[in-house]
């Protein structure tokens, strides 16, 4: 099979670091000096559960104000981090409108969205607890929420895997939708809730461990 | 094999030429050298000749040279093996004589060494014989490391580091990497190193009481002077040569004279400490002691010792590059002879003849009779520490292809760069094509590089004597990842199996994978580091091939494992529980090292027991040998596949250095030996080439090069000789004195307090990195002007990494300590008015800048004025306007430097032109000027629209500032500098929701339909006049969902327009980084308005991609300072530059009424939109409402993105409403 390219698109509003946490996952480990202007600055191969997918990140840090290009940027978009600093709740409450123009475009209630609470190093600055970046990420229609500090590189891939493993899975049902004829989505709210793999995301590893990984394995054998 | 034993043969017929000449080299200098002329004249003039005829008796074992002695076992260099030095000093005369040379059939260029001689080493042999140059003569040739000593004195280490990297630069100059030398900053190291040592030894300046005390050490301070300044002056003739493109040649010869310069000068350096140490300083001394004591004495050629040196060694007075007047009179005889033997003909007929002989017979390997002769003295050969010749680690690591590929540390970054390149594959691509053969491949490969890695690093701990710990427990650290990393990929394939499907899914031992081998990577990079750090200790080393054993036992367990595939777990465990010891013992089996053979039969000369200089009989004879030394050049290394057969070749000298080294050694001062030589050198380093022959016919002028630090410095063509001759000898009294002239001005540039050691450079040169005065030292240099892309980015951006007082006073301080030199201080004050000048008149910013005024202001009353009264004149009011402008710069900044290249040209390219007239009837003005009337803007031609448009947003993209693109400011709430580029993007907002609006205040398709022709005729306009700005606005406008969802209006737009806004969208596509927008903007024409969010982008992630600082590389493992990271401001200010370069205004005519009326639009627009996108949206619903699924399939005829149509059904008309709430309707 081809390999696969999928088109991630990075919003929030200004100074909430997504530019930085886009920076660090496009960086390989052994890039000394970063040139943004050149084409492949945005892309990144990573493996996503067992298949190797390129990224191709659209990220409009420092055009925030242009608000007209919105829509162009989240049209190219298959998947979608919405970033907010921990730092600031108005960063989270200027999602809400950024998620809602997303589903309009597409058009789609299911697109795949990871709610990320960036500057979880500035824990003392906190404004955002938790619970409350939880609770939206749940009447988001339960998509993943994670904390990250690009600045110390704390879960940066993660989001960016597990955004990519929705598109995939996005993918999949789509075309099982398409087979059967069958638009109804069994769970919708039973995504996978936040990963447990970095740990910042504390409130419900338990459950959020359990349940994933068979999941996963029967997914392998559908296929 | 066969091939080089068929050039064996052929050989006797080159060697058939008459001037075979036999060994006789060095014996009692003088008196041999003019017997030998008298009588054979042939052999004495060339070298050429005398190595070549020392090979064809030598049957071209390559050793070094054999000792008159008969073998000991306790060699000096079974000693164990200690750390490598750079620099060795003779403590005893050495001079080999060829008394034994004809007896004995070996063959090797020894280099006679006088007690007190600075040697730069090359390379050590097993045996205790290093390939050296004397920096006295710049000969170059084998030498009993026994009868030297470890040179590393504190004070003089820093110039001696200088001169090693002169070196490496020069021999990768030779291989025409010339780059470094059109600037001169490899001469500042020199300089720096003459100054840390003049203040070490506190002599720094001329009132020092050490220099007003002493007289020899005031003589020795100016004859130092002088060398540098005529090292200065050879770089700047180098640069010159460069620059005017000169004849390789003379290039080549100017590198030549380059590294004579630079020895000469640490020649004396050396022997000032001498004086300084033994005679000067009463003062407590302040290095430890064992080094002082130890030190041997002064050279004889020493001014100092000069009255007992000219009786016992006369020739090696001539050798010396003294440059006393007493040593000038004392070689007259020796001078003369050069002369005559310069102006011999004869020897130039020679030079084809001998070429083409070296060039075959050195490039022949072992010859079968010396094979077994080395494998019995192999088995016979006790340990010894030393198994090959150690190198000496180059600074410089450029050319790779000229050295030796089986040194330790080439084959460490082979290794290394190898490992990375696979594992990288690996991390990143390898799953590609998952299909499990092919992801093992990829894996073996990486297994297989990271082991050859792990056998090089073995290799470097196993050779050093230290066992050094860090380097171990980096290996230890990199061999467990290693084997986690095939346990993961173990994992992996077992689940694929079990699966055995296309589409695998093992999440998490995928990333178990990449964990694995990106700890690999770091722990690889952490042991290369470490292996380094020892390679630099104990010295380079050849590295034996380590046999392919490693990886076809790796290769077969994979191969098995791929073939079986349900044994795999079987198999692999072969690797993961290896010991940890990574390489196994087969492969050491190295080939015989000849270095063993040679240690027994060729074992040192005893160093003498009492002062040599007294007992003539401590000179011992020892034979000149074929040039067979072992070389650290690497011509050798392009003998590719057979130095990697287990026979000995290892340690196989390159025969070109062999063979240069006699002929600086002892024919210094014959003018036309040395010029044979350095043609019969050169053609032995073309030798190595001859297997691929690459070099082919341009192996006569490619010679000349090879041979830089040892072909003495006279050109081979005549007419330069003499000249040459005479300055590349400091010991003539001419020399002296013009040396004595310049003194004056170089000692300035001496004292001159510099930071150059502070700056980084990046591969093309620039400066990426660097402390604030060594920045504000480059940005006031005197040697050239300074580079106007640094001095622009250093004006644009020292706000980001300095402050503006910080600024002022650190060139208030660089105006200080360049002092008050004619020759350096006033140019460089100069500079400091003018970046002064220039920061006032042309990048003022008012709103930080003022903070610095009063620094400034003080400074131009006080420390200029006394100085340079005018340019204090000249500042002082500057700083009083600057305080009266308040906004803007004084001088009207039209287009930035940056951008001036290529641009500026082009700019008022239509000046003569007129601008077009407006495209604009009476009645349309008429209209517009009617505020009643109700314009449309279907009323206006579509030209004219955009122009007006362009005028308005060229308006505000010119005044966009640069420091409103700094730090992100743009992007701050309440910014109240970058208000051109906030009303950018409103305008452009505005822009797009004018276009919205137009279109969706229409109840009638069929009118919208026109409207969406005539915006999408607009934006072709804009198009044509560069505006990509508003071309993105409409687009996006156009391409929204609220306008593209109108399936009925589409359905009225014709192809023709369609196609039209396809071509537009093609333009402003987002995807790949804006290729194709970027495309445009490259080398774009102004006048042109880019769509500025690209600059704004990139400049976000430069700033947030890039570390704020670098680090210095620190010295022997010592964390550098670390410092300005430049580079990152560099490419800020190119992203400036360039958004600069298109701030020219449009040769348009503005139509007021027009522009008003767009405004007013704009501000209806703007204040009628409440929640703008959204309220728009509704619009457009309302005006066409959904529809089923099936019909909106067929409609969206423009929608190109990927998205799933199917879903649509299961949302109505309300649900897009209540966006918050829809999910739980939904999921109900």
């Amino acid at each position: 099979m081809s390999q696969r390219e999928y088109h991630i698109v990075v919003l929030g509003s200004g100074g909430v670091g997504k530019s930085c946490l886009t920076a660090q996952f496009v960086q390989n480990v052994w890039i000394e000096s970063y040139d943004p202007t050149i084409e492949d600055s945005y892309r990144k191969g990573i493996m996503v559960d067992g298949r190797h997918v390129v990224l191709e990140i659209l990220d409009t840090a420092g055009t925030e104000q242009f608000t007209a290009m919105r829509e162009l940027y989240m049209k190219t978009g298959q998947g979608f981090l919405l970033v907010f600093s921990i730092t600031s709740m108005t960063s989270l409450h200027e999602l809400a409108e950024l998620r809602e123009q997303i589903i309009r475009i597409k058009d789609d209630m299911r697109v795949p969205i990871v709610l990320v609470g960036n500057k979880s190093d500035l824990e003392e600055d906190r404004a955002v607890s938790r619970a409350r970046a939880f609770a939206v990420s749940q009447s988001w229609g339960g998509c993943p929420y994670y904390e990250t500090s690009a600045r110390r590189r704390a879960n940066v891939d993660e989001v960016f895997t597990d955004l990519c493993r929705q598109i995939i899975l996005k993918d999949m049902k789509d075309a099982q939708v398409r087979d059967y004829d069958n638009p109804r989505r069994p769970h919708r709210n039973q995504r996978y809730p936040d990963r447990d793999s970095g740990g910042r995301t504390g409130r419900r590893t338990g459950e959020g461990s359990g349940r994933r990984r068979p999941k996963k394995k029967e997914r392998c054998t559908i296929l | 094999m066969a091939d080089f034993q068929d050039l064996n043969l052929d050989e006797p017929q080159f060697h058939a030429s008459a001037f075979v000449a036999p060994l006789v080299i060095n014996k009692s200098p003088q008196r041999s050298r003019s017997a030998s002329r008298h009588t054979r004249q042939s052999s004495s003039k060339s070298v050429c000749r005398r190595t070549t005829s020392i090979r064809s008796q030598s049957q071209s074992q390559i050793s070094p040279p054999l000792t008159p002695r008969t073998s000991r076992e306790e060699l000096p260099s079974a000693e164990p093996q200690a750390e490598f030095h750079n620099y060795l000093r003779a403590f005893y005369h050495f001079h080999p004589t060829s008394t034994v040379s004809s007896s004995t059939d070996e063959s090797s260029i020894t280099v006679p060494i006088n007690q007190g001689d600075v040697i730069l080493v090359h390379s050590v042999h097993p045996n205790g014989w290093a390939d050296g140059t004397l920096l006295a003569s710049g000969a170059r040739g084998w030498l009993p490391t026994n009868y030297c000593e470890a040179y590393d004195h504190q004070s003089i280490r820093s110039l001696l580091s200088a001169l090693t990297h002169l070196w490496d630069l020069v021999r990768d100059g030779e291989s025409g990497d010339l780059d470094v030398f059109t600037k001169q900053d490899y001469v500042r190291g020199m300089i720096a190193g003459v100054r840390f040592f003049l203040e070490k030894t506190q002599c720094l300046t001329r009132e020092s009481a050490l220099i007003v005390a002493h007289v020899g050490l005031r003589r020795m301070r100016k004859g130092l002077l002088g060398d540098l300044s005529t090292l200065v002056k050879t770089a700047k003739k180098l640069q010159e040569l460069l620059q005017s493109a000169g004849s390789t040649l003379a290039v080549f010869e100017a590198l030549d004279e380059l590294v004579l310069k630079a020895f000469k000068l640490v020649t004396r350096a050396v022997r000032f400490l001498d004086i300084w140490a033994q005679d000067a300083v009463s003062v407590p001394v302040p290095f430890d002691l064992s080094e002082s004591t130890n030190r041997p004495l002064t050279p004889p050629v020493d001014s100092a010792d000069a009255q007992i040196a000219p009786a016992t060694l006369p020739l090696d007075l001539g050798l010396n590059e003294d440059a006393t007047a007493d040593h000038a009179a004392m070689v007259p005889q020796a001078s003369s002879s050069t002369r005559d033997e310069r102006e011999d003909p004869r020897s130039q007929q020679h030079h084809p003849r001998t070429r083409s002989r070296a060039s075959f017979t050195f490039a022949l390997p072992p010859t079968e009779s010396s094979a077994p002769q080395s494998s019995s003295l192999l088995s016979a050969q006790p340990q010894s520490k030393r198994l090959s010749v150690t190198h000496r680690l180059s600074y410089t690591g450029k050319s790779q292809g000229l050295r030796r590929q089986n040194l330790a540390s080439e084959r460490l970054c082979a290794a290394h760069d190898s490992f990375l390149g696979f594992i990288g594959s690996f991390i990143g691509l390898h799953l590609q094509s998952r299909s499990s053969s092919e992801l093992l491949m990829t894996t073996r490969d990486s297994v297989i590089a990271c082991r050859q890695l792990l056998t090089v690093v073995e290799g470097v701990w196993e050779r050093d004597s230290q066992r050094s710990d860090p380097l171990e427990h980096a290996r230890a650290t990199m061999y467990v990842k290693l084997s986690e990393l095939v346990q993961a990929t173990k994992e992996m394939f077992s689940n694929s199996e079990s699966v055995n499907g296309e589409d695998v899914f093992m999440p998490d031992s995928g990333k178990q994978l990449v964990t694995a081998a990106t700890s690999c990577v770091r722990a690889a990079g952490e042991c290369v580091t470490k292996a380094r750090v020892v390679i630099e200790r104990i010295g380079d080393f050849e590295f034996e091939q380590a046999g392919p054993g490693i990886s076809e036992t790796i290769l077969e367990g994979i191969n098995a494992n791929l073939e079986k595939e349900t044994e795999t777990c079987n198999q692999e465990p072969q690797d993961t529980d290896k010991p940890l010891p990574a390489p196994p013992p087969e492969p050491v089996a190295r080939p015989p090292p000849p270095p063993l053979l040679i240690s027994e039969s060729k074992p040192l000369p005893e160093p003498p027991a009492p002062s040599p200089i007294l007992n003539p009989e401590t000179l011992h004879p020892v034979i000149v040998e074929s040039p067979t030394a072992v070389s650290f050049r690497s011509s050798r290394s392009s003998l590719p596949p057979l130095s990697q057969l287990p026979i000995p070749t290892l340690p196989q000298p390159s025969p070109s250095d062999a063979s240069q080294s006699p002929a600086s050694a002892t024919h210094r001062f014959f003018g036309q030996a040395g010029r044979a030589d350095s043609v019969n050198v050169s053609v032995a380093g073309s030798t190595s080439t001859y297997p691929n022959s690459v070099r082919g016919d341009s192996a006569s002028i490619i010679s000349e090069v090879s041979t830089r630090a040892t072909t003495p410095d006279h050109s081979p063509t005549t007419r330069h000789g003499e000249q040459a001759f005479i300055s590349s000898f400091g010991s003539t009294s001419e020399l002296h004195s013009i040396a004595s002239e310049e003194t004056t001005g170089l000692e300035a540039q001496l004292l001159e307090k510099t930071f150059v050691h502070e700056l980084i450079y990046n591969k093309e040169g620039q400066i990426s990195g660097g402390s604030l005065p060594a920045l504000v030292e480059q940005l006031t240099t005197h040697e050239s002007t300074p580079d106007s892309m640094f001095v622009t980015t250093f004006y644009l951006t020292f706000r980001l990494f300095t402050t503006p007082v910080d600024f002022a006073n650190c060139l208030i301080d660089r105006f200080d300590y360049v002092g008050d030199s004619q020759e350096v201080g006033v140019p460089v004050r100069l500079r400091v008015y003018n970046v002064f000048k220039g920061w006032l008149e042309t990048h003022w910013q008012a709103d930080c800048d003022p903070s610095a005024l009063g620094v400034i202001l003080s400074f131009a009353t006080g420390k200029l004025r006394t100085a340079l009264p005018a340019a204090a004149k000249r500042l002082a009011e500057l700083t009083t306007k600057v305080t009266e402008v308040r906004a803007g710069a004084l001088v009207p900044r039209l287009v930035s430097s940056m951008g001036k290249t290529g641009i500026s040209s082009t700019i008022y390219s239509a000046v003569d032109s007129a601008a077009p007239n407006p495209v604009i009837s009476k009645s349309q003005l008429n209209a517009l000027k009617n505020k009643t009337s109700q314009c449309n803007i279907l009323d206006f031609d579509p030209l004219e629209l955009a122009r007006q448009i362009t005028i308005i947003e060229s308006k505000l993209f010119c005044s966009i500032q640069p420091s409103e693109l700094l730090a992100s400011e743009w992007t701050k709430k309440n910014t109240k500098k970058a208000v051109n580029v906030r009303a950018m993007s409103t305008l452009s907002t505005d822009l797009a929701n004018l276009v919205a609006d137009t279109i969706l205040s229409l109840e009638d398709p069929k009118k919208r339909a026109i409207v969406i022709k005539h915006w999408v005729k607009i934006s072709m306009k804009c198009l044509e006049l560069n505006n990509y700005d508003s071309l993105m606005a409409i687009i996006c406008s156009l391409n929204s969902s609220m306008v593209l969802r109108l399936k009925r209006t589409w359905e009225c737009v014709s192809m023709k327009t369609k196609a039209r806004l396809e071509e537009l969208k093609t333009i402003v596509d987002v995807g790949r980084n804006y290729a194709v927008l970027r495309q445009r903007l490259l080398n774009h024409v102004a006048p042109c308005i880019p769509f500025v969010g690209i600059y704004l982008t990139d400049l976000t992630f430069v700033d947030v991609g890039n570390q704020t600082t670098r680090q210095l590389p620190g010295d022997d493992g010592h964390e550098g300072v670390s410092v300005i990271n430049f580079d990152k401001h560099m490419r800020t200010a190119k992203i400036v530059g360039q958004l600069q370069s298109f701030q020219v205004p449009y040769r348009l005519v503005p139509i007021p009424e027009m522009q008003d009326w767009m405004e007013a639009q704009i501000k209806r627009v703007r204040a009628s939109d409440q929640s703008n996108v959204q309220s728009y949206y509704r619009r457009s619903l309302l005006l066409e409402p959904r529809e089923p699924a099936q019909a909106v399939k067929a409609a969206a005829p423009l929608e190109s993105s990927a998205q799933s149509i199917t879903s649509k059904d299961r949302f109505d008309f309300l649900s897009t409403f209540t966006f918050s709430s829809a999910s739980n309707i939904k999921d109900r």
